[in-house]
């Protein structure tokens, strides 16, 4: 018995995820007036062909799961553990720009994203990225909403 | 004689002063785009959006028409110089463009992309003028039936073309189709999936899943295989060709752009799968195939330009049946409807000037590409010595504007970085994401088509299969599905037999 393969978690996953599909789609509720198709169909096509995808995923032999292998033995370094961080910081950083935005204001939201993750990335030349990391947003602040009368937060700053 | 009349009340919309500074404005706006890694021209389209809600919508079109070739061009740049394609649709230059530069000939071999480009762009302005009138008049008696069927087909294409595994195509593809029904039901007025969320209730909006899965997804990929180091400036070299170079790639560039076109127009393909398939062409047929790969010109010509044809192939069905064939031409016609400007059979009779007026604009982006491109190659290819450090986290920042301009809704924000580590898992784990983008843009039309075709039919599902051109096309959109899990075997089976006796 080998041992479970990317494929066949990722279709497991989505198998789940078919039936959670599928019970929402039995959820919907049917419009009073009869109707040749109603709302719940193409989501219960939609769910049961998920599922049945998923189920051919899971028995499909996987091809790439060899080499997956030998590339797993030598990505196991802390230099990819390093770009996984990289990933989750950004991640991170992405969602708290989304939380922000509205209260600290474009300009200093924006500043400080594209700063904070350029440094982080390792960009070193700590004027460059001052100089970039605030001309940038100001630039686009000042160009849409001066320029095109597209609204963006102001936030605590006085601009 | 009609349809070069139209051309002349074309040229006089495309050649307003205003226009002319819009096509010059598109077309570099989106060749250094096209030149960002991770910025193709689904993403500098959808950048643009929010640009082109007050213009004019022939203006508008124009703008966004030069963008689009000029992010396909954009990116050979840098598939030349840096070996990192800004567009999926260079990748086969690089094949031969990277090694081109690394052997000192990096002018030379963006010379070549601009020459076949503008060759291939102008051969598919050619065959869209001509072909799309009487596409449309064939159009016109279409109802949702074929309406369906065409979609079903563009969708099949593109699963059935993507070179990742069929089911994993199909899966994008039917998740693609339920981001689609998010939303309420625009026959019935039923909620679906919401979740009880009122920002649901609207739908998801296209761009928010393209920004995420193909800009942000991008960067989490480049993060992820450690390419965020800046790139040593590359030695230019002389553009010039010889006579010999350019009796040489004659050929190549010819049936590339024949085919790039041809492959455009076909709902599902596109300048990918164009460029792929030109290259692929020039390499089995050419007496050097043995030197594809190490630095033959040809191999940068012919997918050039193929796929710069294929962008002018892929506004026929755009602009005929309203029936976008690609993400870029999705997001195009999404550009349009916000702009009021239905595509469709219609258009040529009631916007005449949107019609005409991008056609014609095409003559005029080709030439500022190539005037635009070639002397400022040396100045543009700096552009690619931007720390990657810095670029990547402005991307990121591109791709929050964009997305919050929508709606203003940070709501909008958090769906964008669900669809960025959607679009990362995708291609770690080899899902192809074109067919989701074709389906999300699809999904909504194909169901609504389809329930109005039954409405007419009372619930006949015999109507699909009843009407010739509908049947047609699902025959066409099932062969292109199954055939190939048909013919591999048999193939394979022939290629024993004859390896066999030797």
């Amino acid at each position: 018995m080998g041992r479970i393969s990317s494929n066949q978690i990722i279709a497991l996953i989505m198998a789940a995820f078919s039936v959670a599909y599928l019970i929402g789609a039995y959820n919907i509720p049917a419009f009073p007036i009869p109707r040749p198709i109603d709302s719940d169909l193409i989501p219960k096509v939609l769910g049961f062909s998920m599922l049945v995808l998923s189920v051919i995923l899971f028995f499909q032999r996987d091809k790439g799961e060899e080499r997956d292998a030998a590339a797993q033995d030598t990505e196991e370094t802390a230099r990819h553990r390093r770009r996984v961080i990289e990933v989750l910081v950004t991640i991170v950083a992405v969602g708290v720009y989304a939380a922000v935005l509205r209260s600290a204001g474009f300009v200093l939201a924006s500043a400080l994203l594209v700063g904070g993750l350029a440094w982080f990335y390792g960009f070193r030349r700590i004027f460059w990225n001052i100089g970039v990391s605030i001309g940038v947003p100001l630039a686009l602040y000042l160009i849409m909403t001066r320029g095109m009368d597209i609204f963006l937060p102001p936030g605590i700053l006085p601009i | 004689m009609e349809a070069f009349d139209s051309l002349i009340y074309g040229f006089g919309i495309a050649l307003q002063p205003g226009n002319i500074m819009y096509v010059f404005i598109g077309v570099l706006a989106g060749t250094i785009i096209g030149m960002l890694p991770g910025l193709g021209p689904i993403s500098a389209l959808a950048l643009m959006i929010p640009i082109t809600f007050s213009m004019d919508p022939a203006s508008g079109l124009i703008l966004m028409a030069g963008v689009y070739y000029g992010a396909i061009f954009g990116g050979s740049t840098s598939s030349i110089l840096l070996n990192a394609p800004g567009v999926a649709g260079t990748v086969a230059t690089s094949f031969d463009g990277y090694p081109l530069a690394r052997q000192g000939k990096a002018g030379k071999a963006l010379a070549l992309a601009a020459y076949a480009s503008f060759i291939g762009g102008t051969v598919s302005v050619i065959g869209l003028m001509l072909i799309a009138p009487s596409l449309a008049s064939v159009a016109v008696s279409f109802g949702p039936a074929e309406y369906f069927a065409l979609m079903v087909l563009g969708l099949t294409a593109v699963v059935s073309l993507s070179d990742k595994s069929l089911v994993k195509g199909l899966m994008a593809a039917v998740l693609g189709v339920m981001i689609s029904i998010v939303g309420l039901d625009r026959q019935t007025g039923t909620e679906r999936y919401t979740l009880d969320m009122l920002e649901l209730v609207q739908g998801i909006d296209f761009l928010v899943v393209a920004l995420g899965i193909f800009a942000l997804g991008e960067v989490f990929a480049m993060l992820l295989a450690g390419d965020n180091g800046s790139h040593q400036r590359q030695k230019i070299g002389s553009l010039k060709l010889s006579r010999s170079e350019a009796k040489e790639i004659a050929g190549p560039v010819t049936r590339g752009s024949v085919l790039g076109f041809f492959v455009g127009v076909l709902p599902g393909a596109g300048a990918t799968i164009a460029s792929f398939l030109a290259y692929g062409m020039e390499k089995r047929i050419a007496r050097d195939g043995d030197s594809f790969g190490k630095g033959n010109p040809k191999g940068v010509a012919a997918p050039e330009s193929a796929n710069n044809a294929a962008c002018g192939g892929s506004f026929v069905p755009l602009l005929t049946l309203g029936v976008p064939g690609s993400g870029s031409t999705a997001v195009l016609l999404g550009a349009l409807l916000v702009m009021g400007v239905t595509p469709g059979p219609l258009m040529l009779e009631q916007r005449p000037d949107v019609f005409w007026g991008v056609i014609a604009s095409m003559y005029v982006g080709n030439i500022f590409l190539l005037l635009l491109n070639l002397p400022l190659i040396p100045l543009m290819a700096r552009i690619l010595e931007i720390p990657r450090p810095l670029l990547l986290s402005l991307i990121v920042l591109f791709c929050m504007i964009g997305v919050y301009g929508l709606k203003f809704s940070s709501f909008d924000l958090y769906l964008l970085l669900i669809f960025g580590i959607l679009g990362l898992l995708m291609k770690l784990y080899g899902f192809p994401s074109a067919p989701l983008i074709l389906a999300l843009i699809l999904g909504d039309l194909m169901e609504e088509n389809m329930r109005r075709a039954l409405q007419i039919s009372n619930g006949d599902w015999m109507t699909f299969v009843n009407k010739p051109i509908s049947l047609t096309l699902l025959i066409i959109a099932f062969l292109s599905l199954f055939l190939p899990m048909i013919i591999k075997p048999i193939r394979r089976r022939f290629a024993g037999k004859r390896q066999q006796p030797a």
